[in-house]
């Protein structure tokens, strides 16, 4: 199956007078499949915004290429099924509806297809009673929610959205995530960037994380979000004393072992008369592996 | 082709407070020509007319150069071109912008021109030939200015634009005039600048066509060079 985002071995290296260099990315590659909610995580100036500028036609990579359904990058065609965020969005300062109607116009679409469609679109993101006002006069989360209007005007295929959510209350965001969650029932494919790691948790059945250009982690978010590291054993009829770092509460106490250590502090739990609750694999934090990848420190759950 | 009218169509939009101020030149032609005695002041009139013209292929280039410049600035470009809009298609939008900002000046300055002129005796025809003449002169200077702001800043667009419409005219002078005719914004403007009631002139077209040739050979330039560019938004 052709994938809905496709990154082959694409470098970006940004140059400036005298001679300046700066690498955005190295030897990327990376495959979004149709269909699926992906993250794509990294620090300020890791590469994510310079990755998704390529996949768009913004820029020309030094190296490398790729493909966005099914053409090559750049394509106008291919983003006439594209829908497009930008982080920091700036748009036109007219009536949001009129706005709406003319990103959508730029897609091809046109008539009362367009007019409603438009409206339907500022109704999902909560903007339909502001539809009249010039976004000129909206706030930073409003011109954000219109942004996504104007992005998902066209009915598009793959959503791209950088930072969707970063300038939204949360009310907001749920919103936008429900929305996400439809688009993905539907069979859309969504490339989300972010820095919300638990919208990105929530949402998304894929991420990425990107470091100083290079691809550092790649997986199932649930796979990624499961230590098999370290396991967390409950148990009760022992004292908390038995294990180092246990916790006793209501007489349950609590601790984690190396997964290598796991049968060998089931066994003592036995040997002490004591009784085991559960034993589960330890679950991370997303921004517990952000920080891991991008520092190099591990940090305790 | 509906992408290039709706992006023309929201350049001119955008542009409509320095479009105003423009009109507000013509304007004073009007008033000149309302409270001023005519036959007796024709030669004023006259004078402010050609003053009123020239200024216009100046703001043309202010408007070519600057078009992509602040777009890419208020990183507005980067919505409309991730839609289905091919970089050429974006570049024609802001040439017939260009055309259509410079056009609705000429058009208004044509109608007062004819109404002030053409009681004082100027031949009407003429008065659309000249209008013709700045228009044309107006979209080449602004294509050439669009060209050069694909790569340069909006100063030194302006600058290599001034360069490579002044430099022919100074040839034209220091040279042979013939000179004057390889990038015919100097001509143009000369033939509004060199009109009199003595000598209306005839219409003289090889410049007019030559500028909408020049036109088409800087727009296909601009867009080649466009398409190479990379958009140049904030590095994370």
């Amino acid at each position: 199956m052709t994938p809905a985002l496709e990154f082959q071995n694409l470098s970006k290296e940004y140059r400036s007078f005298p001679r300046r260099r700066l690498k955005a990315l190295e030897s990327f590659s990376l495959r979004v499949e149709t269909g699926e909610i992906f993250g794509f995580l990294g620090p300020n100036g890791a590469g994510k915004s310079t990755a998704i500028h390529l996949a768009m036609g913004f820029m020309r990579p030094t190296h490398g290429g790729g493909h966005m359904l099914g053409r090559p990058f750049g394509d106008a065609q291919a983003r006439r099924r594209v829908g497009f965020l930008a982080e920091n969005v700036a748009l036109y300062h007219r009536r949001a509806e009129r706005l709406v109607r003319f990103y959508g116009a730029l897609n091809g679409m046109g008539g009362s297809c367009l007019a409603k469609r438009a409206r339907d679109v500022l109704a999902a993101v909560g903007l339909l009673e502001q539809s009249k006002r010039n976004v000129g006069r909206f706030s930073r989360g409003m011109l954000q929610r219109v942004g996504l209007a104007q992005a998902l005007v066209n009915d598009p295929e793959l959503l791209i959205l950088d930072e969707p959510t970063s300038a939204l209350d949360p009310l907001a965001r749920v919103t936008v995530r429900e929305l996400l969650l439809q688009a993905r029932a539907s069979g859309k494919t969504i490339f989300l960037s972010s820095h919300l790691l638990s919208e990105v948790e929530l949402v998304c059945d894929r991420v990425a994380v990107l470091h100083r250009g290079k691809l550092v982690r790649l997986g199932r978010t649930q796979d990624l979000l499961q230590s098999t590291e370290k396991s967390e054993i409950v148990a009760h009829g022992i004292a908390a004393s038995a294990f180092p770092g246990a916790v006793a509460r209501n007489g349950v106490v609590t601790f984690s072992v190396p997964a290598s250590a796991q049968r060998e502090a089931l066994e003592r739990i036995w040997g002490l008369g004591g009784e085991v609750l559960s034993v589960n694999p330890v679950r991370r934090s997303l921004e517990q592996i952000f920080l891991e990848v991008t520092t190099g420190e591990e940090r305790a759950p | 082709m509906k992408p290039v009218l709706l992006i023309a169509v929201n350049f001119v939009r955008e542009q409509r407070w320095p479009i105003f101020v423009l009109l507000l030149w013509v304007l004073l032609l009007a008033f000149l020509g309302l409270f001023s005695d005519i036959p007796r002041q024709r030669e004023d009139l006259l004078f402010v007319f050609k003053q009123v013209a020239v200024y216009v292929i100046a703001f043309s280039v202010f408007f070519g150069g600057s078009a992509i410049y602040n777009e890419r600035k208020s990183r507005r470009i980067l919505a409309v071109l991730s839609k289905s809009v091919a970089r050429y298609q974006y570049l024609s939008g802001l040439v017939l912008g260009v055309a259509i900002t410079s056009g609705i000046y000429c058009f208004a300055l044509g109608l007062t021109g004819s109404w002030t002129l053409g009681e004082a005796g100027f031949p009407m025809s003429r008065v659309w030939f000249l209008m013709l003449c700045l228009l044309a002169a107006c979209v080449l200077a602004g294509t050439v200015a669009l060209m050069f702001s694909t790569f340069l800043n909006p100063f030194f667009a302006a600058g290599a634009t001034a360069a490579v419409l002044g430099l022919p005219a100074l040839a034209s002078h220091t040279l042979a005039t013939q000179w004057q005719y390889l990038i015919p914004v100097y001509p143009l403007a000369a033939i509004i600048m060199e009109s009199s009631f003595q000598d209306p002139g005839t219409a003289f077209w090889p410049p007019l066509a030559l500028a909408v040739v020049e036109t088409l050979v800087f727009w296909t330039l601009s867009a080649r060079i466009f398409s190479l560019v990379d958009i140049a938004v904030a590095v994370e």
